[in-house]
């Protein structure tokens, strides 16, 4: 009997082979719900929202007991908080919803997409104390609570979001409204969290064989991949996991050593936080993937994972103005003309190689030009059809594309699940071409 | 794929007369359409026999047909017309038929003309169960579980397989499942089965599970040729399933369902408009059983619907326009998003950041007899939506939207039980528990009523949850208002001037009207808020939250929840605690060198209250915005016109009360508000605007209301003051008297004689009006009647044989022009709502016709009428009375605009805004057709209301027909109502005495015309002398073979006659007869007049078939005005 409990996607679910319906044993956000008797008492009372430009709302607090900073963006989507609170590319952020009522079904198990709740503070119009659903286990108020992460609503969040729209992301911070001049010196001090290594915040520190041994539903031994996470989501490797054998690995791992150690037959690159053109551990990722893809190796990239096969062929990544967050941003796929609505989460973007910077942040923050390390020449197979920004790149003659929208859904529509799929494919095809 | 150059001619069908389960929702449809396809260079040919829509509008098509949506009709247009392509997907279920059947019959293949925008095979695929059950199953979505059997053996093990009960049983193949039913136990299901075993002409049932209690759930899904495919909205019905969703309280978007719920459902319903191949709009609806999580496929509309139409209010998007442009080739992402602009296109998914509310409004208050349970089918004959930032907002702004009882929630008295004598001494008492009980289990419109209550009296949500079966969030919020509510009553504060500022926001916030306020605090008096002294009571409230600065704020309806820069002028009021005011402002409102106009809107379709209204506040905006100003519109119906993004510069979707006015006014910093076009709702406001004027006065506003005064409007509304005017003027009214307690009404009655025309003041389509002959009659009226000193009841002279005339007219105050004289069908005393009527008059003469004109002009230039005005006049014998002045728009001005072809609404409005008639460029009244007007009763849908027309409107639409000659014009409107006109078999007759020589004649012709008469005794002795050749039919309670129903069941009546003796009270003589005659769409008539007609119609159609005629007047002559 069908049911909408059941997992999986639109086309995924008859795949699914038989050793790998269990759980990947992955640790759940909500867990520590079950026993939410033990939660630390939550902030009441009224609290104020302060913006870098000024802007100042008064709420109400709720979630944990503290102060929420960072960077102020907003999602669109109407369901999905707890994916969205889950998900580690929002590490760094303090997250609004556009949407008035969040948490109407509660926190369920299984629907987290890590085992954390990554932003730095939550800003809500109302956080529903008394959740409805068959699968909850607790409200919004005591998922924050679980994980120390504030929230403020009864606040004006399209005002929040009319200004986010117009001046572009920008800082803020939170806390109890009688803390207001510490709050606004906190503010005045604070660093934009781009600066931080996100990545390295989020992500795993030694790698993990995920489903060692798995097969397809013939008893085939499933192809080898190499996952880069940078901060990855749950239902990423839930994807993967059902077309490989997957090395969850750290982003500094090294593509040597992911050949040599784990001798991976196709490499992925995961979504993650912050600014693709970091330092950190990012350029660690972009590293090995511009390796593995000079190296001809079966490659694929989501989100960050894309912007970074985007810095390592040469182009310009930069910041927007103020991103794409929601679960309903068409994509237009350039070979088929056909539009793809998708999920979404993301501040930088790959710089169109013929139409430059699109819906630019006015911080101007943009990487330096380098050289392309993949040996050979990128081209657009994506773009936004609202703003026309790029949303995916293919590595002309490699085994290589990434796109910038998330088609493990989670939140969102599965249109573009199929692209796994299509990664598989090419993995396939590529090992059939060597043996 | 861009536009389509192989076609340039597309006919566009409507749907036909408003009726319950189809309504104005395809005007607005099919306007847009309309629209869609002229800005493309296509030619539009428009078929549409309802007279009062937009679209059918000269100026919408560029070649317009009022005749009669039937296949053969549009067959002989189709001839006519020769265009490239037919666009079915418009005008509801009426169209999609009609186009099957032309496509079915070769007709469209014949003629070259191509079916765009539905694909036959979808739609047969969508519409038939068996095969839509195998399309599901082939795709692996599940639809009901169902076991055929074939004994009762295997009922019992089909029963056990399905596990829950209740269970449906469904016997195969016979009419209207017959013999089936819904069983809760195993001695049920045997029972039914047994019984349904033997009805089945197979002698096979199906043992299908129960989905009822399940939640019910609506996509509405666009997808084109090039299988982009998009959600636009996804909807939640708060009754569980087992109420038509167009019977459901609705909200938008869902609100229960996870994400990953919501997501496997997106997948389902693409899945399903993929796999039936659907190119535009469709709706799929699914059940989800909440503590299990299992779903049902329960249908799919392949067409734009109802919900459609709430969907593009709900959220913005323009679905029939881009099922229009998807239906000439475009794609989803080659059109612009008209909403969002700036490169957006129409591939993207709405996404809210507000909660909508629907709810449907019931014909209850009025038809008081008829069965208010509701079900699996339609019984609302509109909606209204309402916009807010939380879900009990939206719900409480609906609520007032409703205009139905309260505007907001009361605690439930026994007067809420029934109204009539000893109302006010009810009120005092409580609603029984027991009775409370019964409206929660039941569903009818008194439901929520019975929610709030429910919690009012401290039941917990789990209680109502076990009695309702409704989702607990909703239950949540509804037990929320209902505390707020108690918070207010239990508030320190004595009086509004000493609520507290924060308390204020929060009640506010949660979508409580100054009005509920008030009531609260005073501790809900039972003589109503509306008589709590202005210190205490609305206005008090108001000034308290002036006093603090609490205005609502007004947000766009931008489809995008503010990510984008939005280009429409849609918003809807909040009260949120922001502190920032001017988000979504109106850009450089302050500079703006036009004048703002408002127009108020005419709320739900109602009864008394349909589209006609619509279509005048349509008109009455585009020509303040042909004289340069900007056009305001107010209003709360999804399904209309007036509502759509860019008819008007700027609307605002918000109940037409007091308070919500006052603030758009205020907000809108409005030069004048307009309150002629929105019907009696509008008018309603006139006197408490013009009081509150004065305070705006103190916010710096400096505003009016254009046209007739509110003292001219009440000088016509009040009895005595209009008597007095008559008196004056020379002018004859019938004899009167008001009535304040019921031994008022009794001695009135006395003093007028019986029989009397009784009816309560100040309503709209004659509720509660009834023609009574006798003493008893009145004290079963009174005993129903709601009377109260400031809700008297009006006692007239009841004038027999009298012809109704009907003027609609308009003035300046200076001169009045007369738009059309009507002559009514029936005698007065019939509502005028409900008469077939003639445009021109076919028995009056040309000096009476004088005499009416010059009487019209007296009175509006009497009354200082400026803008539209309509009259009933009674004609008797040579004397002409004045029924009725109405200082508004009325239904009829639609239909004199489209006979006569001079605009009248559009006129008015002009005139309101200060222009004189004889400076205007007024169109030549068109007179080479006669035209008709003929009601349409939901008599079908309403159980429990009699089949009659009397002196309370019944009608839900009109429909209209043209041609040469009378006879033939009428015989369109006729067919036109879908109720056929038969040319052969037997006719039943059955008069009043006074009447039965006034049959002989018309027997006389159905005979020659070959029809076999059958008659009661009575009736077939009168004729029997006047040389008639009948048969006798026995009336039912004389027991005697043949009687009028056997016969009628056996198929021997085709017409019947019956009219009754003057009616009084609900149960008359001939009911069960009619009711029957309704079932079997049997055409009936109930007036000797509508019997000579409906015998000449019959004549016209056996000459062969009508000839189409194409609209011929245009209001362009008048654009120079």
């Amino acid at each position: 009997m069908q049911g909408i409990g059941s997992a999986g996607t639109a086309n995924g679910s008859g795949n699914i082979p038989p050793t790998m319906t269990g759980t990947l044993g992955l640790v759940d956000a909500a867990q520590g719900l079950l026993a939410a008797g033990e939660l630390e008492e939550g902030a009441t009372g009224a609290g104020v929202l302060l913006l870098a430009d000024g802007g100042r709302y008064e709420g109400e607090l709720f979630g944990a007991v503290g102060v929420g900073a960072g960077e102020l963006v907003f999602t669109t989507g109407m369901t999905g908080f707890q994916e969205s609170l889950t998900d580690p590319s929002f590490a760094g952020q303090v997250l609004t919803f556009t949407y008035p009522l969040i948490g109407n079904y509660g926190a369920q198990l299984g629907c987290s997409e890590s085992s954390g709740v990554w932003p730095r503070g939550v800003v809500v119009r109302h956080a529903m104390e008394v959740p409805d659903h068959r699968d909850s286990v607790g409200n919004l108020d005591s998922l924050l609570r679980l994980h120390g992460v504030c929230g403020i609503q009864a606040v004006d969040t399209r005002a929040i979001t009319r200004r986010v729209r117009e001046f572009g992301t920008l800082l803020c911070v939170f806390g109890p409204l009688a803390d207001e001049e510490s709050l606004r010196a906190r503010l005045e001090k604070m660093l934009p969290p781009d600066l931080e290594d996100l990545v390295a915040q989020v992500s795993i520190d030694e790698p993990v064989i995920l489903n060692q041994g798995a097969t397809d539903h013939e008893g085939r031994a499933l192809p080898r991949l190499g996952v880069l996470d940078c901060g990855i989501k749950y239902n990423i490797l839930r994807e993967l996991s059902r077309r490989f054998e997957v090395v969850w690995s750290p982003p500094d791992i090294g593509y040597g050593r992911l050949k040599k150690e784990f001798v991976i037959q196709a490499l992925f690159c995961s979504n993650g936080p912050g600014d693709p053109a970091h330092p950190g551990k990012a350029t660690q990722a972009r590293l090995a993937l511009a390796a593995a893809v000079a190296d001809g190796m079966p490659t694929m990239g989501i989100c960050l994972g894309h912007q970074l096969l985007g810095l390592a062929s040469g182009l310009q990544t930069y910041k927007m103005r103020y991103g794409h967050r929601g679960a309903n941003q068409p994509v237009l796929d350039l070979a088929k003309n056909t539009v793809l609505i998708t999920s979404q989460n993301h501040g930088f973007a790959v710089a169109d190689p013929k139409h430059g910077m699109l819906a630019q942040h006015p911080s101007g923050l943009c990487s330096e030009v380098q050289e392309n390390l993949l040996g050979a020449e990128v081209k657009v197979s994506f773009i936004n059809s609202n703003d026309q920004t790029v949303e995916g790149l293919e590595v002309v003659g490699k085994p290589a594309f990434s796109i910038q929208f998330h088609p493990e859904a989670c939140p969102g529509p599965h249109d573009a699940s199929p692209l796994f799929d299509r990664f598989a494919q090419m993995v396939s095809t590529h090992l059939r071409g060597e043996s | 794929m861009p536009r389509r150059t192989d076609i340039q001619r597309v006919m566009i069908l409507g749907s036909g007369p408003i009726k319950i389960g189809q309504g104005a929702e395809f005007d607005f449809s099919g306007s847009q359409a309309c629209r869609a396809l002229r800005e493309d260079g296509f030619e539009v040919i428009l078929v549409n026999s309802n007279p009062a829509t937009i679209q059918n509008d000269p100026e919408m098509a560029d070649r317009v047909y009022i005749e009669p949506l039937l296949p053969d009709v549009v067959r002989g247009i189709l001839e006519l017309e020769k265009p490239d392509a037919l666009l079915a997907g418009m005008g509801g279920q009426t169209a999609l038929n009609i186009a099957s059947e032309l496509a079915h019959d070769g007709t469209l293949e014949r003629l070259g003309v191509e079916l765009i925008g539905s694909d036959l095979e979808a739609i047969d695929k969508a519409e038939n169960r068996g095969l839509f059950k195998k399309v599901c199953e082939s795709i692996g979505l599940p639809v009901p579980l169902a076991i055929a059997c074939d004994s009762i053996a295997e009922v019992l093990a089909a029963a056990e397989e399905l596990g829950n009960w209740p269970l449906l049983v469904r016997p195969a193949f016979t009419l209207g499942g017959l013999g089936g039913g819904t069983v809760w136990n195993t001695g049920e299901l045997v029972e039914i089965s047994t019984l349904g075993l033997r009805n089945s002409r197979i002698n096979q049932v199906l043992i299908e599970e129960s989905i009822i209690g399940w939640q019910e759930h609506e996509y509405e899904v666009m997808r084109d040729s090039n299988d982009n495919c998009i959600i636009v909205c996804t909807m939640e019905n708060i009754d569980p399933m087992g109420v038509h969703t167009g019977e459901s309280i609705v909200v938008a978007p869902q609100q229960s369902l996870s994400d990953r719920d919501h997501q496997h459902l997106r997948d389902c319903s693409l899945a399903l408009i993929r796999e039936l191949n659907i190119s535009g709009g469709c709706n799929v609806q699914f059940a989800v059983n909440q503590s299990t999580g299992e779903i049902r496929v329960i249908e799919v509309n392949p067409r734009v619907s109802r919900s459609s139409a709430l969907a593009s209010k709900a959220t913005g998007y323009p679905i029939a326009r881009m099922a229009a442009k998807i239906a000439v080739g475009y794609t989803l992402d080659e059109l612009p998003n008209p909403i969002t602009g700036h490169g957006t296109t129409a591939a993207f998914e709405p996404t809210l950041d507000y909660c909508v509310v629907k709810i449907p409004r019931w014909p209850f208050d009025k038809f008081r007899t008829a069965d208010r349970t509701l079900g699996t089918s339609m019984k609302s004959t509109g909606e209204v939506m309402a916009i807010g930032r939380c879900f009990e907002e939206a719900f409480l702004k609906a609520w007032a939207s409703l205009e139905v009882g309260h505007p907001h929630p009361r605690p439930l008295t026994r007067a809420d039980e029934s109204e009539g004598e000893g109302m006010s001494e009810r009120a005092h008492k409580p609603l029984a528990e027991r009775t409370m009980v019964e409206w929660l289990e039941v569903a009818t419109d008194r439901r929520m009523t019975a929610l709030i209550e429910a919690f009012r009296r401290g039941w917990s949500v789990e209680q109502v949850h076990e009695v309702t079966r409704m989702t607990r969030w909703f239950l949540h919020r509804f037990a929320n208002i209902a505390a707020t509510e108690a918070e207010v009553v239990d508030c320190d504060a004595a009086s509004p001037m000493l609520i507290d500022e924060d308390d204020l926001w929060r009640w506010k916030g949660l979508g409580m009207s100054d009005a509920y306020i008030c009531d609260a605090l005073a501790g809900f008096p039972v003589t109503g808020y509306n008589a709590l002294s202005s210190e205490v009571g609305e206005t008090a409230v108001m000034r308290r939250r002036h006093l603090f600065g609490i205005h609502p704020r007004y947000r766009m309806v931008d489809s995008c929840a503010a990510e984008f820069a939005a280009a429409t002028p849609y918003y809807y009021s909040t009260y949120e605690g922001g502190q920032e005011s001017g988000i979504d402002f109106i850009p450089e409102l302050q500079e703006r060198k036009k004048e703002r106009v408002v127009v108020l809107g005419s709320g739900p379709i109602r009864i008394g209250q349909g589209i006609e209204f619509d279509y005048c506040c349509v008109h009455a905006v585009m020509a303040i915005r042909e004289s340069g100003r900007d056009a305001i519109i107010i209003n709360n119906n999804p399904e209309t016109v007036s509502t759509d993004f860019d008819t008007s510069d700027r609307l605002y979707f918000e109940p037409i009360s007091l308070e919500c006015v006052t603030e758009v006014l205020l907000r809108e910093q409005a030069h004048g508000i307009l309150l002629q076009f929105g019907g009696q709702t509008a008018l309603n406001l006139a006197i408490p605007l013009e009081e509150r004027i004065p305070t705006l006065g103190e916010h710096g506003l400096q505003t009016r209301i254009f046209g007739t005064s509110p003292d001219a409007i009440d000088q016509a509304s009040d009895r005595q003051r209009f008597a007095e005017f008559a008196r004056l003027a020379g002018l004859r009214i019938p004899n009167g008297l008001t009535g304040k307690t019921s031994d008022d009404v009794r001695a009135a009655a006395a003093k007028i004689g019986f029989p009397i025309l009784i009816r309560p003041s100040y309503v709209l389509g004659g509720r509660g009006m009834e023609i009574l002959t006798n003493e008893q009659q009145l004290s079963a009226y009174l005993a129903e009647a709601y009377i109260a000193p400031n809700k008297p009841l009006l006692v007239d002279e009841y004038l027999g044989h009298a012809t109704e005339l009907d003027v609609d007219a308009v003035s300046d105050g200076e001169q009045v022009l007369v738009g059309a004289i009507m002559e009514h069908l029936e005698e007065a005393g019939i509502h005028s709502g409900d008469s077939t009527c003639f445009i021109p008059p076919q028995n009056i003469g040309e000096e009476m016709l004088t005499r009416v004109r010059k009487q019209t002009e007296t009175i509006g230039l009497g009354l200082k009428i400026v803008g539209c005005f309509n009259i009933q006049f009674a004609l008797q014998g040579e004397r002409l009375y004045v029924l009725e002045v109405n200082p508004r728009s009325s239904r009829t001005v639609p239909f004199v605009a489209k006979s006569s072809g001079v605009p009248l609404a559009r006129i008015a409005a002009r005139l309101t805004l200060g222009e004189k008639l004889r400076d205007l460029n007024i169109p030549e009244p068109n007179n080479t057709l006669v035209c008709v007007k003929v009601p349409v009763f939901p008599f079908i849908k309403l159980r429990g209301l009699d089949p009659a027309p009397g002196p309370e409107m019944k009608s839900t639409g009109e429909v209209m027909g043209s041609d040469i000659t009378a006879e033939v014009a009428y015989l369109k409107a006729r067919m036109a109502t879908e109720i056929p006109v038969n040319t052969t078999g037997g006719v039943y007759l059955t008069v009043r005495d006074e009447d039965k020589q006034g049959l002989i004649p018309v027997a006389l012709q159905l005979s020659d015309l070959g029809m076999k008469i059958y008659a009661t005794p009575g009736t077939a002795h009168a004729l029997r002398d006047g040389g008639v050749q009948c048969e006798i039919a026995y009336r039912i309670a004389e027991g005697k073979s043949p009687d009028a129903l056997g016969l009628m069941r056996r198929g021997e009546i085709q017409f019947i006659v019956n009219v009754p003796t003057i009616s009084g009270g609900a149960i008359r003589d001939g009911n069960m007869m009619r009711r029957l005659a309704v079932e079997m769409n049997i055409p009936f008539v109930t007036t000797m007049n509508g019997a000579r007609m409906e015998v000449a119609a019959i004549r016209a159609a056996g000459q062969g078939p009508t000839t189409p005629q194409r609209l011929q007047v245009s209001y362009l002559d008048g654009r120079g005005i």
